[in-house]
C-alpha cells in the first residue's frame, strides 16, 4: 500500500500538466512550438527561436514562400521520382507487369525461377524501376521533414496526406501518386480549402483509389462507354506524349472495325453503373464527417453528380466523360441540383461541401487535435472556425488562430502529445543532428514502427491519437532504434553526435548536456538518476555518450511533444 | 482505474527493485512451465477481424434463395464449384480447408448477422462492433477489455489478451492489459551485443518504471513482463505441429505465432488478429479474383491453425467477424457496395458445429434492408456473447455489453 502512494505522488509530482504550472519562459515557448509546428528542435534551435522570439518563427513559417531552402533543392533535383511523369510511370508499371507475367507464364519450372531471379535483379539494380523510385519518394519524404526549413508546411503536408489518404499499394493509383503528392496535397498545403478539395477531388490518384473513375450513370450507354474504353487502350500512354494543350481539342474514334469479341469483353466488364466509394468518404471522412447530417440518399446523389469524373488514359491527366454522366436532377444536403448539367454541378457541390459549418467544424476539430491535443478542445476548435470564416477557409489563417488560441499555450497541452513513428524517427535524427541518405532505409525504419508511408490502405489516413501509437511491441522498437541510432548503427543515417554531445569522461557533465541538447531539459530527476547509474559501470567515454543518448531517445520523455 | 492498475504495475516493479527478484513473476514462470506440459493451462477465444466488411453472400453462399441468381453476374460464383454445407448454403469454393471441420460439427456459421446500427460507415461501424456498444461514440474500451476487467479470477498473466499487428486493437482498448505483438520473434530490447541486452532491458524498465505517463507507463511495464515470460517460454522454438503449413503473409504468421503463444501455456485468453482487403467495390471476382484470393488465404490460414493445434481445439475457439456486409446487387463496377448484414463463422471448442445459425431473411427486394442489402436478423452481441462463454466459461454479460437486452445464447454452443 506504502509503494502504490509513493507511486502516485511520483506520478503527480512528474507530471507535464504539474510541471509546466509556472509561467512558460521563453525557452518553454520555444520548445513546445518547435515540438508542434516542426518535426522537433535542430541543436540549438530551442535557444535561437527563444532570442529570435516565437512569433517571428510562427510568421517566417506560415509565410514560408521567402524561405529558400536551397540545400532540399539540390537534393530534389537528383531524385527521379520527382521529375517521372505517371504517364511514364504507368508505362514502367504495364511493363514490368508485363515482364512478370509472361516469366510467370514459363512452364518448366526451373526456367521460370531463373526468369523471375532475373527480373528481380534487373529490378534491384535498375533505376528505370517501380520500386526503386517509390523508394525515393519515401526517402524524399524523410528528407523533407528532416532538413527542410519550411516545417511547417512540412507538417501540414503530413496532415493533409492523412486527410486525403490514399493508398499506394493500390495498383491503379501508384503511378498517379508522386503527382498527387507533390502537386495537389504539397502544393496547397497551406492554401484555401476550398482549392485543395477540389484539387483532391480531381486528382487521378483519388478518382482511382477510390474508384470514381469508374463510377458511371446507371442509363449510361454501353457501347459508347466500351468505345471509349477501347480508343483509351489503344491509345495507352507511354510511346508518344503530345501535352494535352497541344492536342486536338477532340480525338474523334478511330473508324476501324470494332472486333466483336474484343466489344464482348469490353462490354463485359465495362462499368454498368454507379459505385458509391468516393461519394460516401468524401463526406464522412475530409468533409462533413460522419455525423454532418447526410443520408444515404445524399451519397447515392453525390456519387450521381460525380459521374463522368475520370481520368484520361493517354495523358494521365483529369477528364469529364460526358457520356458517363447522370444528367438527371438531384438533391443533396437539401441543395437543388437541376437536370442536364455536367462537370459545372460537381464543382458546385465541392464548393458547397468545402464551405459547409460541418466541414469547418469537423476540419477544425482535426486541426487542433493535430496541433493541440488529442481530445480537440472547444475552444481551439471555435477559434480556427471563426478564422475559417473570417478567411473563407484560408489555412495559413486557421492554423494561425490554433497557434495562436489560449489551448495551444495551456499548461496540460504542453509536452502532452505522444510521437506518431514518423514524428519520432525524424525528431530523433534532427536532435542529433542527422542527414539521412536517400535510400528509403530509415522510411523502412518507420515503417517498423507502424507507420509505412503512404500505405495505409483504408481512405482515413494514419491516426493522430496516444491510443493510435502507444502499445508494448510498438515502444519496444522506439527502444531500439534509438539505441541504434545513437550508436551510429543506424545504416542510411550520418548524426553529428560530438557537435551536440561533446565527449567528457564526467558523467553527470554528460547527462546534463543530453538533457540540454536532446530533450530541451524536459528530462525528469528519475530518468537522470536511472542513467547516471547505468552510465556507472561504463568506462569508455564513447560507449557511455552512445548510452546515455540512446536512453533519453528511446525514454518515454522523447516520445512526447 | 487506469490509475490503480498503473499503480499495482509500479509497486510491482518497486518490489522487484527492493528485493532483487519479482515474486509474481517467478510464479508465473512456474505457471507457464506447468502448463507447457501437460493438458491446456487455459481457454482461448481468436478474435479474426476481417476490415473491410467482407460480402457475406460470397463467403457463405445462399444458393438455395433463388434472388442470389438473380441479382449478380459478374460476380456470383459457378454453381458446380459451390461447397454444399446444407440445403440453402454452400461455402465459396476458396474455403475448402474448412469443408472437412464442417463435416467434423466443427465449424459452425451464423448468417444474417450484423449491428443495429445503420451506418454504412466502416469506422464506425468497426468502431461499434470493437467497444461492443453500437451507436455509442463515447464508449472509452473495448468489449474483450472488458471481459478481462471483469473475469479477474482468471490467471494474470500480459499474455491473457493479445493483439497481433503494430497496432492494439479497439477491442482490447481499454485499462485491463493488453499486448500488441506484431512478431514474436523480434519483440523485446535489442542490444549491440547479446550479452548486454538483459541490462539494456533493466535501463529501460526502469526508466519508463518512474518517468513514464498515461498509456506509455501502462503499456511499457506490460511489455518488460512479457519479454521475461518469453525469454522461459521460448514460444517462437516451435515449428507448427501435424505438418500445418500456413500460407505465407502477415495473417498466416500471426495465427501460427498464436498457436506457439497457446501450445507455450502462456495463459492467452483472447487473442486478436486482423486482415483486409475486403472492401471490394470494382472487380470483386468470383471464384477467382481478388475476393477469392482473400478467402483462399483466410481458408488456409484457417485450416493450418487446426491442424496445428490437433487436440488443443477443444479450448481454443476461433470466431471472425466483419463491421458489416455488402449490397445484394451487384454495383456496375463488378463490385459490391457498402451493405448490411453479413456471416460469420465459429470454430473450435465445444462448438455445435455443422450448422447455420440464426434466422435467414430471404433476398427478394421486400426482404431485404432498405431494400438493398441483406438484412440483419442476429445482433452481432448475441454472437460474441455465446461465443465467449462457449469459449472461456460464463462471463458477465451486462458488463461486457451494456445496455444490450437481447438473447445471449444462440446455441452455437452448449
Amino acid at each position: 500500500m506504502r509503494h502504490i502512494s509513493f507511486a502516485i505522488g511520483i506520478g503527480l509530482l512528474l507530471a507535464p500538466g504539474a510541471a509546466a504550472q509556472a509561467p512558460m519562459t521563453s525557452l518553454d515557448s520555444a520548445r513546445h512550438v518547435l515540438n508542434r509546428l516542426s518535426y522537433g528542435a535542430l541543436p540549438g534551435e530551442v535557444e535561437a527561436v527563444a532570442r529570435e522570439g516565437v512569433l517571428k518563427w510562427i510568421n517566417q513559417q506560415l509565410g514560408f514562400t521567402e524561405i529558400g531552402d536551397p540545400a532540399l533543392k539540390e537534393i530534389e533535383s537528383g531524385l527521379d521520382i520527382l521529375h517521372t511523369t505517371p504517364v511514364q510511370l504507368q508505362a514502367m508499371q504495364q511493363r514490368q507487369q508485363a515482364q512478370v507475367q509472361r516469366a510467370q507464364a514459363i512452364v518448366d519450372s526451373t526456367a521460370r525461377m531463373q526468369a523471375l531471379d532475373l527480373l528481380r535483379q534487373n529490378q534491384q539494380d535498375g533505376r528505370q524501376d517501380l520500386r526503386f523510385l517509390f523508394g525515393e519518394l519515401a526517402s524524399v519524404t524523410v528528407v523533407r521533414a528532416v532538413q527542410s526549413d519550411r516545417q511547417l508546411p512540412e507538417i501540414l503536408a503530413d496532415f493533409w496526406t492523412n486527410h486525403f489518404n490514399v493508398f499506394i499499394g493500390k495498383n491503379q493509383d501508384r503511378p498517379f501518386f508522386p503527382e498527387y503528392l507533390e502537386a495537389t496535397l504539397r502544393a496547397h498545403a497551406l492554401g484555401r480549402f476550398d482549392e485543395l478539395l477540389i484539387a483532391t477531388a480531381k486528382s487521378p490518384a483519388m478518382l482511382l483509389y477510390l474508384d470514381n473513375a469508374q463510377s458511371v450513370a446507371a442509363n449510361s450507354d454501353l457501347r459508347l462507354l466500351a468505345m471509349e474504353q477501347m480508343q483509351a487502350d489503344r491509345n495507352r500512354p507511354g510511346v508518344v506524349l503530345i501535352p494535352r494543350s497541344r492536342r486536338p481539342a477532340f480525338n474523334l474514334p478511330q473508324r476501324r472495325a470494332v472486333d466483336s469479341a474484343q466489344m464482348a469483353r469490353l462490354r463485359q466488364n465495362a462499368p454498368r453503373g454507379l459505385n458509391e466509394n468516393y461519394a460516401r468518404e468524401l463526406m464522412e471522412l475530409p468533409t462533413l464527417g460522419v455525423d454532418g447530417g447526410y443520408t444515404q440518399q445524399d451519397v447515392i446523389n453525390v456519387a450521381r453528380i460525380l459521374t463522368g469524373w475520370g481520368v484520361d488514359r493517354r495523358d494521365g491527366s483529369f477528364a469529364f466523360r460526358a457520356a458517363a454522366h447522370d444528367q438527371g436532377a438531384k438533391v443533396v444536403l437539401g441543395e437543388k441540383f437541376p437536370a442536364n448539367h455536367g462537370e459545372d454541378e460537381g464543382m458546385r457541390l465541392l464548393r458547397l461541401l468545402a464551405s459547409s459549418p460541418a466541414t469547418m467544424h469537423h476540419v477544425s476539430a482535426q486541426l487542433c487535435a493535430r496541433f493541440v491535443a488529442d481530445a480537440a478542445p472547444d475552444g481551439c476548435i471555435d477559434d480556427a472556425v471563426r478564422a475559417w470564416k473570417r478567411s473563407k477557409g484560408d489555412i495559413r489563417e486557421v492554423v494561425r488562430a490554433i497557434v495562436l488560441s489560449p489551448d495551444f499555450w495551456a499548461p496540460r497541452n504542453v509536452q502532452s502529445k505522444v510521437k506518431t513513428p514518423l514524428e519520432f524517427v525524424v525528431s530523433a535524427v534532427r536532435a542529433l543532428g542527422g542527414t539521412p541518405d536517400p535510400t528509403p532505409r530509415t522510411a523502412q525504419r518507420i515503417a517498423q514502427l507502424g507507420e509505412p508511408l503512404f500505405q495505409k490502405q483504408t481512405p482515413n489516413g494514419y491516426g493522430e491519437s496516444e491510443e493510435d501509437w502507444v502499445n508494448s511491441g510498438a515502444l519496444l522498437a522506439r527502444m531500439n532504434f534509438a539505441v541504434q541510432l545513437a550508436s551510429g548503427r543506424l545504416p542510411g543515417v550520418v548524426i553529428d553526435l560530438e557537435g551536440v554531445v561533446p565527449l567528457t569522461p564526467d558523467h553527470a557533465v554528460l547527462v546534463d548536456q543530453v538533457n540540454r541538447s536532446i530533450l530541451s531539459g524536459a528530462m525528469t530527476s528519475h530518468t537522470r538518476e536511472v542513467i547516471l547509474k547505468q552510465l556507472a559501470e561504463v568506462a569508455d567515454p564513447g560507449a557511455a555518450r552512445a548510452l546515455a543518448v540512446g536512453l533519453a531517445l528511446g525514454g518515454p520523455e522523447f516520445q512526447r511533444q | 482505474m487506469t490509475i490503480n492498475r498503473r499503480a499495482f504495475m509500479k509497486a510491482g516493479g518497486l518490489a522487484l527493485l527492493s528485493l532483487g527478484a519479482d515474486p509474481l513473476f517467478l510464479d508465473r514462470a512456474a505457471y507457464a512451465l506447468r502448463s507447457a506440459g501437460g493438458r491446456a493451462a487455459g481457454r482461448t477465444l481468436v478474435i479474426l477481424f476481417q476490415r473491410g466488411a467482407v460480402d457475406g453472400l460470397s463467403m457463405i453462399v445462399p444458393a438455395g434463395d433463388p434472388f442470389y441468381w438473380q441479382e449478380r453476374q459478374r460476380i456470383v460464383l459457378p454453381k458446380e464449384q459451390l461447397l454444399p454445407l446444407d440445403g440453402m448454403f454452400a461455402l465459396h469454393p476458396r474455403l475448402a480447408p474448412l469443408k472437412p471441420l464442417w463435416d467434423q460439427r466443427s465449424l459452425a456459421i451464423v448468417h444474417a448477422v450484423g449491428s443495429p446500427s445503420t451506418t454504412r460507415s466502416h469506422f464506425d461501424a468497426q468502431d461499434f462492433m470493437e467497444s461492443g456498444t453500437p451507436d455509442v461514440k463515447s464508449t472509452p474500451d473495448g468489449w474483450a477489455n472488458r471481459y478481462c476487467r471483469h473475469a479477474e479470477e482468471h490467471a494474470n498473466t500480459p499474455f491473457r489478451a493479445v493483439a497481433f499487428g503494430p497496432q492494439l486493437p479497439r477491442t482490447l482498448a481499454g485499462s485491463a492489459p493488453a499486448l500488441a505483438i506484431d512478431d514474436l520473434r523480434t519483440f523485446g530490447v535489442k542490444a549491440a551485443r547479446a550479452e548486454g541486452e538483459a541490462k539494456l532491458t533493466r535501463a529501460f524498465e526502469e526508466l519508463y518504471e518512474g518517468s513514464a505517463t498515461g498509456l506509455i507507463a501502462s503499456s511499457s511495464a506490460e511489455s518488460f513482463e512479457a519479454i521475461r515470460m518469453l525469454k522461459t517460454a521460448n514460444p517462437s522454438a516451435n515449428p507448427p505441429a501435424n505438418g500445418a503449413q500456413y500460407p505465407t503473409g502477415k495473417l498466416g504468421q500471426s495465427m501460427q505465432q498464436i498457436a506457439q503463444l497457446i501450445r507455450a501455456g502462456l495463459g492467452v485468453e483472447i487473442a486478436f488478429v486482423d486482415v483486409g482487403g475486403w472492401d471490394t467495390h470494382v472487380n470483386q471476382g468470383s471464384d477467382q479474383g481478388q475476393l477469392a484470393t482473400r478467402l483462399d488465404e483466410l481458408g488456409k490460414t484457417l485450416g493450418a491453425f487446426n491442424t496445428d493445434l490437433g487436440d488443443r481445439m477443444r479450448d481454443v475457439v476461433v470466431l471472425t467477424m466483419s463491421e458489416f456486409g455488402r449490397t445484394v446487387q451487384e454495383n456496375g463496377t463488378g463490385g459490391t457496395d457498402h451493405g448490411h448484414g453479413t456471416a460469420m463463422m465459429i470454430m473450435g471448442g465445444d462448438v455445435h458445429g455443422g450448422k447455420v445459425h440464426g434466422q435467414w431473411p430471404g433476398l427478394a427486394p421486400q426482404q431485404r434492408y432498405e431494400g438493398r442489402d441483406l438484412a440483419v436478423t442476429t445482433d452481432f452481441r448475441s454472437v460474441f456473447s455465446d461465443a465467449l462463454q462457449g469459449a472461456l466459461g460464463p462471463a458477465d454479460i451486462a458488463q461486457i455489453f451494456p445496455g444490450f437486452t437481447g438473447p445471449t445464447k444462440l446455441g452455437i454452443f452448449g
